[in-house]
């Protein structure tokens, strides 16, 4: 029997009735039509589902959608200001961080929950926050350096923003 | 992809109170608890779980806390994320093993939604958390209608993902003494990828007389047996003496004999063994170096 | 070169803002107004008779459409190796028998995925399980179960490669010696699982299927074949594609049953695999033995060199049978060997089929031969670094028969990897090694086993009376980065920019035909494809500012910076964007169109051109668990001229991961068939914290054959890494590996019987 499920996504509201048996996943591609949010394991192991709940990054294939009635959600099509980039979106492009993109919605949610509470990560702090994504393409370490390059840019971000 | 198929009930209590009327309603084996749901919601996509009725508790706010009270120790609610216990200062600056070993477990993602008592109830003999209570001497107080009791740690798990729960009861709190001084504890797991589960893992406790000899030793093997175990004989041999790098790798050379590790389709049982000799000496050299500083 | 405006520079993805915003669109992704799902239901047996299957009760199940069996489908049977159609061995659904564990019995298609799944439990399949045979040695024994039953034993294919007299060879030779090898299967596991969607239009007859595919046209034969329909009438685009790592080169039973289905159905019909099936039913690693025998003189020069393979083909083809042949071309590389005799077998197996994974069989062909040279170098006194270098290939070296190299970078990659490992590993502890290795890869096969009447690459430019392009390439951009370097490529010949071209890739009834992305063809095939047919469309420009300019023929003109001007006269000339208006008013108003392809003739048997490199890896090996760390590499690669340094960078990183996996932690062991770790929880991959830093070298040459002289990069990278790590081992440890996937047990295992030899020999 359906449940209503009342949550924000993206800063939209929405008010849907969904089955306790539906993923969180789920009800963001299927339902939503949001589809940047990627599935690849089905055993929790790759973080391709990873979306930002009340500000930390969860595996949104394993979890119900159900679990997430009252909060909000930020996926990746939430990230860009408008046509804006968000500069972490920049970095990931400017550094090649990305070849087949089938992970990279995912990494890009968990840089940006990194970077929120650590300004300014060490190599190491970057490769343990994101350590649970699997990359078939890359090798990493152009994420790690655009992860790097995008907590510059945030920086120098907020010192224009504290200059105006 | 893998979703969930069959159709179960599903109720979200809003407190303690409720979730365990619902939980003695339902027969063992149509009923299960979800928390963070980490290890039950991908049994249920696989089909190996189909619980008719689910007990969300993920809600109750009541059980999640990190409370340190100066006689009875550290108290940790069932619902504690291991992202709060990894990050809690509490936790940090009076039981830093317990941070450490949750700082390597699975990824970030994993920590911020899944549970400390939902990962301990799952009794998964090759989880991190139980040995690292073990050697700590901590407690689980369980509830139920009937009221609460509380096991050591090593008494928890019994079997292969089966523990002491009673179909009827909840895991509401982990209990930690206080960390007497002269204490060092250090957990290490092994796995070849960095970070994975467990190939083998040990947590060991020292405790110290003015003297630098042993008054207190815990250790406890994870991986290597149907539930996380204490390595009682291993202790004997240290407990007393002034211990030496010859005297922990003879403690891990009995210990390895303690265990009962089994072959699987990657790594063979002597190889486990072989892991927690290694593994015990060393995790004790780190956890006396600990102690001799505190 | 600095005198290109685009070649050679850091370029970002053309793809970019798709891939960081999630809006770029995979086959995985897509939905089709009134769609069905489908799913199909697998063989538990390993061989076995199709008895009988009753679908009756899954057809009543609400919301299924259609259930279909064998007997349902057109009966064509497909595969790669067309040319010999007696390998064109699969069937869209098991007819008589299933010959895999995961072998495709009946297909649904429903209204959701769920209610596909349910219908799949309640179809009854009566099995007669056969005895079954799993390892290729077993196989080849004549009393052998028979896999396919139209063949006479269990050999799929052979191979025969020769040139010199071998025997004389290991006559003249000081220094013999015969290794064996074991090299396991392995998944390539990209991100993006098998997917497909397939809407056939009941007006026309004609069918469009998406699909996660390395090679639209390979898609569009096989469902040609498979379903007996006119090529013409079937339509394959490719969406953007999350990896393939050589699993997504063939027909495969998402694509042919959703087509099939959606024939039934008349509706779109989405297939998707769960991980389950990716790990269990897609193509793999082809896992082989291999017998290799080398002779050297005793200053260290190779005379001659005898190999064996027998590999583990498993069910059917697929492109097996090119893993084969490369098998045996991949162990010549990367050193001058006067003569060589290789013999391949491919055996039919009741395994899921191995086909092809990136490197193509290099990998445990190098595997074998780079232990092998270190071996022998070890035994005679020889520094590694310095046996290879005295047998590196240099250009111009020729395989009689087989290839030519028309540039060989790799005695400077070889210099610059010494020189660099000197530098900056100078202060191993005990426990660390250094290991080296030399490699070669090929720039796409110049095989038609696929038997097209095509070129194998081609492309159109169309340039717009606004000076805007579009350029359509055929071309597979599964994640390297092929659809940047082919916008790259059209923006120099054209003088303009990136900004300026918008492509139009990857779509059977828009382009001209080109392979796919397969044996790191794209970059020199494709690119030489382009290459041509924005040079033809510039050939119009040229022509028509000379004849404004009324100079002299003699004098050249360089299109370049959207002008078109005297190149010794640069002032002298006009803007691209008057040049564009003008020819399409002289040509009536046509816009002006390009076309050009390539074909490699008379390149030998192999390949055009070959990428070189050298690779070292510092380890530290933990004597106690026997864990091996990867602590740092160094590599030089000469991939003739990089087009893009930042997809090169990015290329080479990644095939290192996965030769690091390929040689660690990555494998699929089975019980009678079953591959027992089917999830990543169980099938071990390196992530980040595991991965090292890597130093990469750019070592420029110029291939003729290439488009800007430029090779292929980073397939090359796979095959040595694992050798390498096992090189260094044993410079650690003084332990040799004849088999891959070295886990810790099997490192400390290898200690300990080396510590008990020792110690035997001491009380000996």
């Amino acid at each position: 029997m359906k449940r209503e499920l009342k949550f924000v996504v993206n800063g939209d509201s929405y008010d849907i009735w969904v089955e306790p048996n539906t993923l969180l996943v789920q009800v963001l591609r299927d339902e939503l039509g949001l589809k940047g949010t990627k599935r690849s394991c089905d055993s929790g192991s790759c973080c391709a589902c990873t979306v930002i709940l009340n500000g930390k990054v969860v595996k949104s294939c394993s979890m119900l959608a159900l679990q997430a009635n009252g909060k909000e959600v930020l996926t990746i099509e939430g990230l860009a200001n408008g046509a804006e980039l968000h500069p972490i979106q920049q970095a990931f492009i400017d550094n090649w961080a990305f070849q087949c993109g089938f992970c990279t919605s995912g990494q890009i949610m968990a840089a940006k929950a990194l970077l929120d509470e650590n300004a300014n990560p060490t190599r190491e702090e970057i490769q343990m926050a994101m350590d649970g994504h699997l990359c078939r393409c890359t090798g990493y370490n152009m994420i790690t350096e655009a992860i790097q390059d995008a907590a510059k840019r945030l920086q120098g971000q907020k010192l224009q923003e504290a200059a105006q | 992809m893998k979703d969930i198929i069959f159709d179960f009930e599903y109720f979200v209590p809003k407190t303690i109170e409720e979730a365990l009327k619902l939980l003695s309603q339902y027969d063992e084996g149509e009923c299960k608890v979800i928390a963070g749901g980490q290890s039950l919601i991908i049994l249920m996509k696989q089909r190996l779980l189909m619980p008719k009725y689910l007990i969300d508790i993920k809600g109750i706010s009541d059980l999640d806390y990190i409370k340190l009270d100066d006689k009875q120790g550290l108290k940790i609610g069932a619902l504690a994320t291991h992202r709060s216990i990894e990050k809690s200062p509490i936790i940090q600056n009076g039981f830093s093993v317990l941070a450490e070993m949750e700082q390597n477990i699975s990824s970030v993602e994993t920590r911020n939604w899944g549970t400390i008592g939902g990962n301990v109830s799952h009794g998964d003999p090759g989880g991190d958390p139980v040995p690292v209570l073990i050697a700590l001497d901590g407690k689980l107080k369980m509830t139920s209608l009937s009221g609460e009791r509380t096991v050591d740690a090593e008494d928890f798990t019994l079997d292969y993902f089966e523990t002491a729960l009673r179909h009827d009861e909840l895991l509401a709190e982990i209990q930690i003494p206080s960390i007497p001084p002269s204490t060092g504890v250090k957990f290490t797991k092994y796995s070849q990828i960095v970070g994975d589960y467990a190939t083998a893992s040990v947590a060991v406790l020292i405790t110290l007389d003015k003297k630098e000899i042993c008054d207190n030793v815990r250790i406890a093997l994870g991986s290597v047996a149907v539930a996380p175990m204490r390595a009682k004989k291993a202790e004997e041999i240290l407990k007393g003496k002034k211990i030496s790098d010859d005297l922990l790798a003879e403690a891990g050379r009995i210990a390895s004999e303690e265990a009962s590790p089994t072959t699987d389709a990657e790594v063979s049982e002597e190889y486990k063994r072989d892991l927690v000799k290694v593994l015990v000496k060393r995790v004790g050299s780190e956890a006396l170096a600990r102690a001799k500083k505190a | 070169m600095s005198e290109y405006s685009v070649i050679g520079k850091p370029t970002t993805n053309v793809d970019g803002t798709a891939k960081v915003t999630g809006e770029a669109v995979y086959t995985f992704d897509m939905t089709l107004p009134n769609m069905l799902y489908g799913k199909l239901l697998r063989s538990p047996h390993p061989h076995a008779r199709i008895i009988s299957i009753d679908t009756s009760e899954a057809e009543k199940l609400p919301g299924v459409k259609a259930v279909i069996t064998g007997k349902d489908t057109p009966g064509g049977k497909y595969g790669l190796w067309r040319r010999f159609r007696e390998l064109s061995d699969q069937e869209v659904l098991a007819t008589t028998k299933v010959r895999f564990i995961g072998d495709a019995v009946a297909a649904v298609a429903a209204i959701s995925e769920k209610i596909a799944e349910e219908a799949l439990d309640l179809i009854n399949v009566e099995y007669e399980p056969l005895p079954a045979v799993f390892e290729p040695m077993e196989a080849i024994k004549d009393d052998a179960p028979l896999v396919h039953d139209d063949f006479a034993n269990n050999i799929n294919n052979t191979r025969h490669i020769e040139w010199g007299d071998v025997d004389e060879g290991f006559k003249k030779s000081d220094y013999v010696r015969e290794d064996r090898y074991t090299y396991s299967s392995q998944h390539p596991a990209p991100m993006e699982v098998h997917s497909s969607v397939a809407s056939y239009d009941k007006g026309s007859g004609r069918l469009t299927v998406w699909s996660s595919t390395q090679s639209p046209y390979f898609l569009q034969l096989g469902l040609t074949d498979a379903l007996k329909m006119r090529e013409g009438d079937i339509r394959v685009i490719k969406p953007h594609v999350g990896g393939g790592f050589g699993a997504k080169n063939s027909t495969m039973p998402d694509s042919v049953n959703a087509a099939v289905l959606s024939m039934k159905t008349g509706r779109p019909v989405k297939i998707v695999f769960n991980r389950e099936e990716e790990f269990t039913a897609t193509e793999h690693r082809t896992a082989m033995h291999l017998a290799l025998k080398i002779g050297l003189k005793k200053d260290g020069t190779i005379m001659a060199k005898e190999a064996k393979i027998i590999t583990d083909g498993g069910a059917y083809t697929g492109l097996g049978a090119t893993t084969l042949y490369l098998a045996g071309t991949y162990l010549t590389f990367p050193y001058n060997i006067p003569s060589y005799r290789y013999d391949g077998v491919r055996t039919y197996t009741n395994k899921m089929w191995a086909s092809s994974v990136r490197s193509f069989g290099a990998t445990p062909a190098v595997y074998a031969s780079e232990t092998q040279m270190d071996r022998a170098a070890h035994d005679m006194g020889i520094d590694p670094i310095e046996i290879r270098r005295k047998n590196a290939m240099t250009t111009g070296y020729e395989a009689p028969g087989q290839y030519r190299l028309g540039s060989c970078g790799l005695l400077p990659c070889i210099d610059r990897v010494e020189k660099r490992i000197k530098e900056k590993w100078t202060d191993l502890s005990k426990d660390e090694g250094i290991g080296f290795t030399a490699f070669a890869y090929m720039c796409g096969g110049i095989f038609n086993w696929i038997d097209t009447p095509y070129a194998f690459s081609g492309a159109m430019v169309k340039i717009n009376v606004d000076g805007t392009v579009d350029l359509f390439t055929q071309a597979s951009d599964i994640g390297q980065g092929t659809n940047t370097v082919s916008v790259m490529i059209c923006a120099e010949e054209l003088g303009i920019g990136i900004e300026d071209i918008r492509l139009h890739p990857a779509d059977t009834a828009t382009t001209l035909t080109d392979l796919g992305a397969w044996a790191s063809r794209e970059t020199l095939m494709n690119g030489n494809a382009v290459k041509a047919a924005a040079g033809e469309a510039k050939k119009v420009l040229i022509e028509v500012a000379r004849m404004k300019l009324g100079e002299n023929i003699v004098y050249d003109l360089e299109v370049k910076d959207k002008r078109i001007y005297l190149a010794l006269r640069p002032e002298r000339g006009f803007s691209y964007y008057d040049i564009v208006k003008d020819a399409i008013k002289r040509n009536d108003g046509e816009p002006i169109i390009g076309i050009g392809h390539y074909t490699p003739h008379r390149k030998g048997m192999v390949s055009p051109a070959f990428a070189f490199g050298s690779m070292g890896v510092r380890v530290k090996v933990d004597r106690e668990t026997g864990q091996v760390e990867v602590k740092d590499i160094i590599t030089a690669h000469d991939c003739g001229q990089t087009i893009n340094p930042l997809g090169a960078r990015g290329q080479v990183e990644g095939s290192i991961q996965l030769g690091l996996g390929w040689g660690l932690c990555e494998d699929l062991p089975t019980d009678n068939g079953m591959i027992l770790n089917p999830s990543f929880v169980d099938y071990k991959l390196i992530r980040s914290r595991d991965m090292p830093q890597i130093e990469l070298h750019d070592v420029p040459t110029y291939d003729p054959e290439g488009p800007y002289g430029a090779k292929e990069s980073a397939e090359g990278t796979v095959a040595p890494t694992s050798p390498a790590v096992a090189n260094a081992i044993y410079n650690v440890i003084g332990v040799e590996f004849n088999s891959n996937v070295l886990r810790p047990e099997k490192v400390l295992k290898a200690i300990r019987k080396k510590e008990e030899k020792e110690e035997e020999a001491m009380n000996g």
